[in-house]
């Protein structure tokens, strides 16, 4: 076990991924259900994903710097509304930019009242929560004349990936590895293979681009001196200025990418996701980013793993109209627990095993005594994962050291 | 030759206060020059200055001849000055390496060139005859490979001129000697340190050259050359020196609190306060000694209640109070002076008045079981002002505007005027000047001699021997040695601390 933490965090998530899908396919062997591992499952949990994804990796930026944004809700639907008016009067392409523009000016807000005046972090945040529907609602009204829907977005095209998904390289159409494999009925492999496809075919180009940040967000945090310098703002700010460092500039910057990223994420969902505007469709994923980033440890590659994990529990929701796959979802959760049990009992960790121990039962009696489980447990699902996170592994989380703390230059 | 700083009619004010009255230093290259005085003589508002962290007033400051003008630490840094702060720079989750480039990182286009920071870093250790592992997490690091992190931090960027604010305040006899030594290779590298301390004696054995302040002006400027302790006190205090000799013992046959068998668990399950048993009786002063981190605070905790104890009891004047809450305990008489006096024992932003009536607030005069004695309060507050001489315009100014000094004399004032039966005092004078420190030693003999249990725990070894009756040591959570302080020396202190001496655990318990 101490070797495997040891490795790199890039194997170490794919393992898991790898024993997640090993977990659903035995599931799905002993229930009424094959859309575990299908391939419109994966798809659904990439889109439902990324905007979850963009808005915790901005929240990563923000808490790095030591500033807690619970406003990445607001910027998310600011990023909506930016994203979707700069669609519809300049084309896609331009409207993502302005997406990101919308909830940069949300990260601004934040910024000057945390950072400059001190305004306590859950407050401002909350007030950007407040106030982004609001004027999302006003602006709507003033240019579309309605209040809550925008006229259909212009939308960026989808593309498959060469080889892996089939996509076409120069007209040269390639082929299409990951299908014939999953095709095999291989056990396991080819369920391997239909999951990826999810994410290697029909891809929105928002999508590629959030793959993309985490290798290179992880490249600027921990390589660069832009990272260190933002670290060291959410770690030990008053260290930082005694080495010369601009606190104030780098926490400014740290919160304008945070609400840039959380508007991109906002764009995305109101142009490809949607295909318009409409007030309360962000259905809280600027929240539960904010979930993703705490269940990351505060790492780009923890955040992803997360808003796939959530992305997995909604997409898996939205076509799954019996209940039934969530049902199956059940008995995944029983074994995880029991999982948890071992591992805490192995730690000597007596109270944290019965608590595991009582839930997994839980679950496993509802699996048994139910058919199909109710539409809200699905919404409130990705909660309950955060909660559990926080309870059993709170000791394995590092959050910033002076996060949501208030940094005065020259602080006593 | 030329001063490496000279620093002529420095003259800092404070609203109300003038910290720096002009203030005259120099100090020749390549010596290690001291700087005493007492607290708020004004000597860490000098060092601000002279590091760019604030600017004076009035004054000039020269550095290797050239008048300078530093309005950032930045500014400082250029001109080869580096400071070690009292209180750790340090980012604890970023590595050893990490925090010393930090604001000098060696990059190309941004991307920070790990090894040669890492090459660099060895050339200025090599240098300075300084070992540390550069890839070490610093929360790991004791505190004397924190100090030396500092210190290499400042190296790294090229400072030829080290300011050290009370560097021995946090060690423990044996890592203040392996700072000696590694300020004497920096001596003999080239390097001039300026360096603040409140311990005569270090100050005397380290230092070439001696600055005195008192209330903000330079009171003298001398060479370490037949200077006494008795000679630098008088200087600072501008009075005897005080020791904290107690008389003849107090100590009566009444049993006041009794510790039996007490183990606390932190949260992953280690022990770290493990079967302790000892009892004061009515006008002792217990001591402990001890490393921080040992437990120490942990077994304050379980005295006062804000820990459980996982095994043991706790019994004050025969009543068992392992379960009572705080408040019930401190009802009961149990005064208790913090650790971090900022942390645990005021609140900051708050009046005077409301800061005295912290931890008493359901007692007379402050106040009944739901409601505070406005009246009662500021009376009892200004009371706690004449009688412990704390130093503050009136009583409705907030906590942080007064001197550390001035604070913990509240503190101290607020837990003796409320008849305590039991004093925990953790480190009652420390960051304190040596005037109020006489002053608590003072008050605290005299609450003892009327019959004042006393639990004290203290890393001034001098103060420890000097007050205590019976001290313990506690290491890794275990007392593991129990001594008469008439016949120890802080050096004795000092090994069993470490765990370099030891004595029978039997004697001990």
């Amino acid at each position: 076990m101490s070797k495997f933490n040891e490795l790199p965090a890039w194997l170490r998530w794919p393992i898991y991924a790898l024993l997640g899908i090993l977990l659903l396919t035995l599931v799905q062997i002993i229930s009424d259900t094959d859309r575990l591992t299908r391939v419109s499952t994966s798809r659904e949990m990439l889109r439902w994903a990324v905007p979850i994804f963009l808005a915790g990796l901005g929240g990563l930026f923000s808490e790095r710097a030591g500033v807690v944004n619970i406003g990445l809700e607001g910027m998310v639907i600011l990023g909506m509304w930016f994203g979707a008016w700069g669609s519809i009067t300049y084309g896609p392409w331009i409207g993502l930019l302005i997406g990101i523009f919308g909830g940069a000016l949300g990260g601004l807000l934040h910024a000057i009242a945390t950072v400059t005046f001190n305004v306590d972090h859950i407050i401002s945040g909350v007030a950007i929560n407040i106030l982004a529907p609001a004027i999302t609602r006003y602006l709507s009204d003033e240019v579309w004349a309605s209040p809550t829907t925008s006229p259909a977005t212009s939308t960026p095209d989808r593309y498959d990936l060469p080889i892996l998904g089939g996509g076409t390289v120069g007209g040269w159409e390639s082929p299409d590895i990951l299908q014939s494999v999953a095709q095999r009925e291989w056990f396991f492999v080819s369920e391997t293979a239909e999951l990826l496809r999810g994410l290697t075919t029909n891809l929105h180009f928002v999508s590629i681009v959030s793959l993309l940040l985490v290798p290179f967000t992880s490249w600027l945090i921990w390589r660069t001196r832009f990272g260190l310098r933002l670290r060291i703002s959410g770690e030990n700010p008053n260290a930082g200025e005694a080495q010369g460092i601009n606190i104030v500039f780098y926490k400014y910057v740290g919160v304008i990418i945070s609400g840039g990223l959380a508007g991109l994420g906002g764009a995305f969902i109101s142009t490809e996701l949607s295909g318009l505007f409409q007030g309360g469709n962000s259905a809280g994923r600027g929240f539960i980013g904010l979930a993703a980033l705490i269940f990351g440890n505060w790492r780009p590659g923890g955040v992803l793993f997360g808003a796939l994990l959530f992305g997995y529990v909604f997409g898996l929701d939205l076509k799954d109209l019996d209940g039934t796959a969530s049902h199956a979802l059940l008995l995944v959760n029983t074994i995880v627990l029991a999982g948890v049990v071992v591992w805490a009992l192995a730690r000597k960790r007596i109270s944290d095993a019965v608590l595991a121990g009582l839930l997994g039962l839980g679950a496993f009696y509802w699996w048994l005594s139910a058919e199909a489980v109710p539409g809200w447990w699905s919404n409130i699902l990705p909660y309950v994962l955060v909660l559990l996170v926080l309870v059993f592994f709170a000791q394995r989380l590092r959050m910033p050291v002076a996060l949501g703390q208030p940094y005065r230059k020259g602080g006593r | 030759m030329t001063a490496a700083i000279e620093l002529t009619g420095i003259t800092k004010r404070f609203p109300g206060v003038i910290a720096n009255d002009n203030v005259n230093l120099t100090v020749k290259k390549g010596e290690i020059h001291a700087i005493c005085g007492e607290n708020g003589a004004g000597k860490s508002t000098l060092m601000k200055i002279l590091y760019g962290m604030q600017s004076a007033d009035e004054g000039t400051m020269k550095v290797y001849g050239d008048v300078v003008n530093f309005n950032t630490p930045n500014d400082a840094i250029d001109r080869g000055i580096g400071m070690v702060h009292q209180h750790f720079m340090l980012a604890d989750q970023l590595t050893v390496l990490e925090n010393i480039i930090l604001g000098a990182e060696p990059t190309s286009g941004g991307v920070i060139k790990f090894k040669e920071a890492e090459a660099h870093l060895a050339q200025v250790a090599a240098d300075y005859g300084l070992t540390i592992d550069p890839n070490d997490m610093v929360e790991t690091l004791e505190v004397g490979e924190r100090q030396r992190v500092e210190i290499i931090k400042v190296l790294y960027r090229g400072a030829d001129i080290l300011i050290l604010d009370e560097p021995t305040a946090v060690l423990v006899p044996q890592e203040v000697e392996a700072l000696f030594d590694n300020m004497r290779e920096l001596k003999a590298a080239g390097s001039t340190i300026i360096f603040i301390d409140h311990k005569l004696d270090e100050v005397l054995e380290i230092s070439d050259s001696i600055t005195v302040l008192r209330h903000g002006k330079t009171v003298a400027s001398m060479a370490n050359d037949g200077v006494t302790a008795h000679d630098l006190a008088e200087l600072m205090v501008g009075s005897e020196l005080p020791t904290p000799d107690t008389a003849e013992s107090t100590v009566t046959d009444t049993v006041a609190l009794e510790v039996q068998g007490v183990t606390v668990k932190a949260e992953d399950g280690r022990d770290v306060v493990e079967n302790i048993n000892f009892s004061i009786h009515k006008g002792e002063i217990l001591g402990i000694a001890g490393v921080e981190g040992n437990g120490q605070g942990e077994l304050i905790d379980a005295i006062i209640g804000t820990t459980d104890v996982s095994a043991g009891s706790i019994d004050l004047h025969g009543v068992n109070i392992t379960k009572m809450s705080v408040r019930k305990r401190r009802e009961l008489g149990i005064g208790y002076v913090p650790e971090d006096r900022h942390h645990e024992g005021l609140m900051l932003d708050s009046p005077l008045w409301e800061n005295a009536a912290l931890g008493h607030q359901t007692q007379a005069p402050y106040g009944s079981r739901w409601l505070i004695n406005r009246d009662g309060a500021r009376n009892q507050t200004e009371l706690i002002k004449e009688q412990f001489d704390v130093r503050t315009p009136n009583i409705d100014v907030s906590a942080h505007a007064l001197s550390g000094g001035n604070q913990q004399k509240l503190i101290i004032g607020r837990e003796l005027t409320s008849n305590p039966s039991l004093l925990i005092a953790a480190h009652p004078t420390r960051g304190i000047d040596v005037g109020a420190q006489a002053a608590v030693w003072e008050q605290i003999r005299t609450a003892r001699a009327e019959g004042l249990a006393t639990l004290l725990i203290s890393a001034d070894l001098d103060e420890l021997i000097g007050l205590s009756d019976t001290i313990v040591v506690m290491l890794r959570g275990r007392l593991v040695a129990r001594l008469a302080p008439e016949d120890v020396t802080p050096r004795d202190l000092g090994a069993y601390m470490t765990g370099a001496a030891t004595q029978n655990t039997d004697e001990a318990a």
